[in-house]
């Protein structure tokens, strides 16, 4: 793989919590350009752990993770700069609560970007008609739905112009009937090239958007294959237990 | 059946509020009866109508404050100066005690622990006596300087406590979004953690306001030492500290009610109700 077409290139990482709970174990990934990478896994398995690692949320313990040739080391300049670079979706939303839904989007634009106030509200219009709620502008976090607040804070990500995303469980809080609408979004950021690293329990769209799959359990990768490989003809006993189970 | 049934809850709640208001009345008579009988027993002359002229005169058809009034001005001053200090002393504080640096840590720790764990009166007689000949300050600096200190220490630890509480995905998103630590606090944590704490910061400021009667010990004529003043001079001891409470009460009560309408109307807007399953 030629080496500028690596967006992502995390190696060997390891990361115990206090505690002693081991969430990465010699665990390495490397992501390419436009590339939408799932991963999957049994809860504990250190998914979450890996992407928050991503963007400097949690600290690894040894290894090296390189986003967009920065590394991400100790510099908290780097670091800045990397977030810059990567958005986050969280399961719980974390939309700010004392902000309309424009503010949340306009937020980063103006004191990260330092875009003018009106380009920024000019890109957080188009953005919010991108997610489809393009009404909800005046309005705050809590009078939204749960899939309307989660779009509001994908489009908060994106209004950063991010060159790789972070889905963290991002349809896990949300009532089945909002899923659809939040996949719905997220289909449409892949089919448009977006590099997206996604953590999900939603097989279907795992099969249907990702590139690759890589599935993990104690924080090693126990298979990792393009997505037609790896629900038609898994390679390992584990992978085809896990699958048995959920599918 | 079910008609009987409600008519009975009827009858039952009605009883409940009945007994209810019975041992209010019966309580407010007490302290009444209590009161009258202390006043008769106390056998003292009370001359109330001596009282007003140390409020305001009437001077050439143009109403002039008294020393009581003019007392109440320097309280208000050293007050709300003291608000202000005490306020950027306690954020400063807050955020050190917060803050990833040892010293910052270390530096805010054993100033609250010094200053909560020693009484005002010293530390207004520390700052007067053994500072201000070093800063050449007054008097009147000297205590805005020694109340800022003291109320700066409580409201440091209210303003972390409201930093702490807020959810940790808050910061985690401000830090995905490439914030640096000072925009975070500024434009994503500290309005929160503000509006979740106001009752109890209101509650110090209320504190300072009464505090601040110490200040009459450095010889600086607040509310407190002209009081203490006129009732050397008239003997209406009782008059005049019952007049000067009040004063004190309805300035604290005031700030308690403005707090309060701020509070409701920041209400309009919940803090919570964000964050789904988590």
């Amino acid at each position: 793989m030629n080496a500028d077409e690596r967006i992502i290139e995390a190696l060997d990482l390891t990361k115990t919590f206090p505690g002693g709970v081991i969430a990465l174990d010699g665990f390495s990934l490397t992501v390419r350009r436009g590339e939408v990478v799932v991963i999957i896994g049994p809860s504990g398995s250190g998914k979450s752990t890996f992407l928050r690692c991503l963007n400097g949320l949690e600290e690894i313990d040894a290894g090296s993770i390189v986003i967009d040739g920065i590394p991400l080391d100790h510099h908290r300049k780097q670091r800045l700069l990397i977030r810059q670079e990567v958005g986050m979706v969280f399961q719980s939303f974390n939309l700010f609560p004392h902000m309309t839904v424009r503010e949340n989007i306009d937020l980063a634009q103006v004191h990260v970007r330092k875009k003018a106030r009106r380009e920024a509200a000019e890109t957080t219009m188009a953005l919010l008609a991108k997610v489809g709620i393009a009404d909800k502008e005046n309005r705050y976090p809590h009078e939204l739905s749960g899939g309307q607040q989660q779009r509001v804070a994908i489009a908060r990500a994106l209004a950063m112009s991010p060159k790789v995303m972070l889905f963290d469980e991002a349809t896990s809080a949300l009532d089945p009937e909002m899923i659809g609408e939040v996949l719905e979004v997220m289909r449409k950021l892949a089919a448009e090239g977006m590099t997206m690293v996604v953590v999900t329990h939603e097989m279907g769209f795992a099969r249907e958007v990702g590139d690759r799959i890589v599935f993990m359990e104690a924080g090693r990768i126990v298979e990792e294959a393009r997505t037609e490989l790896f629900f038609s003809a898994p390679r390992v006993e584990r992978t085809r237990t896990f699958l048995g189970q959920i599918l | 059946m079910s008609s009987l049934h409600a008519s009975f809850q009827r009858t039952a709640a009605r009883r409940a509020a009945l007994i209810d208001y019975g041992r209010f009345f019966l309580l407010a008579g007490l302290a009444v009866w209590l009161l009258t009988a202390g006043i008769h027993e106390l056998g003292y002359p009370w001359q109330w109508y001596r009282v007003p002229r140390f409020l305001f005169t009437m001077e050439n058809g143009a109403w002039q404050a008294g020393p009581l009034l003019e007392g109440l001005g320097v309280t208000l001053e050293i007050s709300v100066l003291s608000l202000f200090c005490a306020t950027l002393l306690g954020l400063t504080t807050a955020l050190f005690r917060l803050s990833s640096s040892f010293t910052a840590r270390v530096l805010a720790r054993g100033y609250l622990e010094l200053i909560r764990n020693t009484p005002l009166l010293i530390q207004i007689f520390f700052v007067y006596f053994v500072l201000s000949p070093v800063l050449d300050i007054g008097a009147f600096a000297s205590a805005v300087l020694a109340l800022s200190l003291f109320e700066g220490a409580y409201a440091a630890e209210i303003l972390r406590a409201g930093i702490v509480s807020l959810p940790q995905g808050q910061w985690e998103a401000a830090h995905s979004l490439g914030l640096g630590i000072f925009d975070t606090y500024r434009y994503v944590i500290l309005p929160q953690a503000v509006r979740h704490v106001l009752p109890p910061l209101a509650g110090q400021g209320v504190s300072l306001i009464k505090d601040s009667s110490l200040v009459s010990t450095l010889a600086i004529y607040d509310l407190t030492m002209q009081g203490q003043r006129i009732v050397a001079e008239t003997f209406l001891a009782f008059e005049i500290w019952f007049t000067v409470a009040a004063i004190y009460l309805l300035f604290t009560f005031a700030l308690s009610l403005t707090v309060r309408t701020m509070e409701n109307r920041m209400k309009e807007v919940p803090l919570r109700g964000t964050g789904g399953a988590a």
